[in-house]
């Protein structure tokens, strides 16, 4: 792990939205639901966890479960922070026990609860890549915006659950707030999962 | 296995076979041990175990989310660490869900503090709004198995999550 940020939550977000845009993609709450927005627009493809924190790594799991069988998609993600994570850091474990193939984590860990006010997390002493390793699925350090890419494009013929630890920034754009209602949230999402012949 | 099975239990397991899951998510509890049994030992349902409650409401989401069918079976005593992730998820964002949930507490439990919970579960429920239907001794035992069938119906027709809270202990 360096303690050195490689570059922005928001620069990092731009190459994930364009390695995985035709992927399903849960994205965590506070600042990286707006900073996303601010890169991609409102995309159905993505669903926005507006709070739960903690919850969206399961949301993600739960998908990734549904879709193992799906062809039309190869990756279910989880851009995820480290504060988050380590909210819902038993679900690294269960991970490993089932072993979803199409899962793919990125945690974009800043070190801090960015979204109130910057307070440390416990991200400093914590490797994320071999707390996953541990659980039993495969996980690396990544490094930069050319790394991320490479480590993006890899990740779509990866077999098996992978997680992603990125070190981004403490950067906090400005960005507007997010209001949309969740169920139309929710439903946007549902019926593009279902594709245009099923809606 | 399910041959032996005390009467209660049967009818969540007859019950739980009638919605043909596709995911059973547990956390155990000794009330349910012949229920998670059968279904842990069961081919063709995927089962396995949550290790907090609310880590199982948001998988749970997902597959609700991909439109699978999957029921989550837990005991009262967990239903405080769920509170916020079920408000702010699944309930904002209306997606049915079927949880049931084993009772503790009352005549005949013989655990001295968990009583602090089990017996405010629909208190709980009712202050944060979660819907709940319930079967216990004024429950007919053939109403059993229907009753799960009908709740998890009713969480798809009215979008949100619905719990059923079983008594296997007699009361």
């Amino acid at each position: 792990m360096t303690e050195t940020a490689a570059f922005s939550r928001t620069d990092a977000l731009r190459i994930i939205a364009e390695v995985l845009h035709d992927q399903p993609m849960v994205l965590t709450l506070g600042g990286t639901v707006r900073e996303m927005i601010a890169v991609t627009g409102r995309q159905p493809s993505h669903l926005y966890v507006l709070d739960s924190m903690g919850l969206p790594v399961p949301i993600g799991l739960g998908l990734a479960l549904g879709l193992e069988n799906d062809e039309r998609f190869r990756r279910v993600t989880v851009v995820e922070g480290d504060g988050s994570l380590l909210m819902g850091f038993s679900v690294l474990s269960t991970i490993g026990l089932l072993k979803p193939s199409k899962l793919l984590v990125i945690v974009l860990d800043n070190g801090v609860y960015l979204a109130t006010g910057g307070q440390p997390t416990a991200a400093r002493t914590t490797d994320f890549a071999a707390v996953a390793r541990a659980c039993g699925f495969d996980a690396k350090d990544v490094d930069g915006p050319e790394a991320l890419r490479a480590a993006l494009a890899e990740s779509l013929t990866h077999p098996g659950p992978l997680l992603l630890r990125v070190k981004v920034g403490t950067e906090a754009p400005s960005t507007a707030f997010f209001l949309e209602d969740p169920v139309v949230l929710a439903e946007d999402f549902r019926r593009w999962l279902k594709g245009p012949t099923d809606t | 296995m399910s041959a032996a099975a005390d009467p209660r239990s049967q009818a969540i397991i007859d019950g739980v076979e009638q919605l043909h899951p596709e995911f059973v998510l547990e956390l155990p509890s000794s009330t349910l041990k012949t229920i998670l049994g059968h279904f842990i030992d069961r081919p063709g349902v995927r089962t396995f175990p949550i290790p907090r409650e609310e880590e199982g409401v948001g998988i749970l989401s997902g597959l609700s989310l991909a439109g699978r069918r999957a029921v989550m079976i837990i005991q009262d005593n967990g239903i405080g660490n769920l509170i916020t992730a079920l408000s702010t998820f699944p309930q904002a964002y209306h997606l049915p869900m079927l949880i049931i949930t084993a009772r503790r507490g009352g005549l005949g439990e013989y655990n001295s503090m968990i009583h602090n919970v089990s017996e405010r579960a629909e208190r709980l429920l009712d202050a944060a709004n979660f819907r709940y239907f319930q079967l216990d001794h004024r429950s007919p035992i053939r109403e059993w198995a229907p009753s799960v069938v009908r709740t998890y119906e009713y969480a798809q027709i009215t979008h949100r999550p619905v719990f059923l809270l079983v008594n296997l202990m007699g009361g």
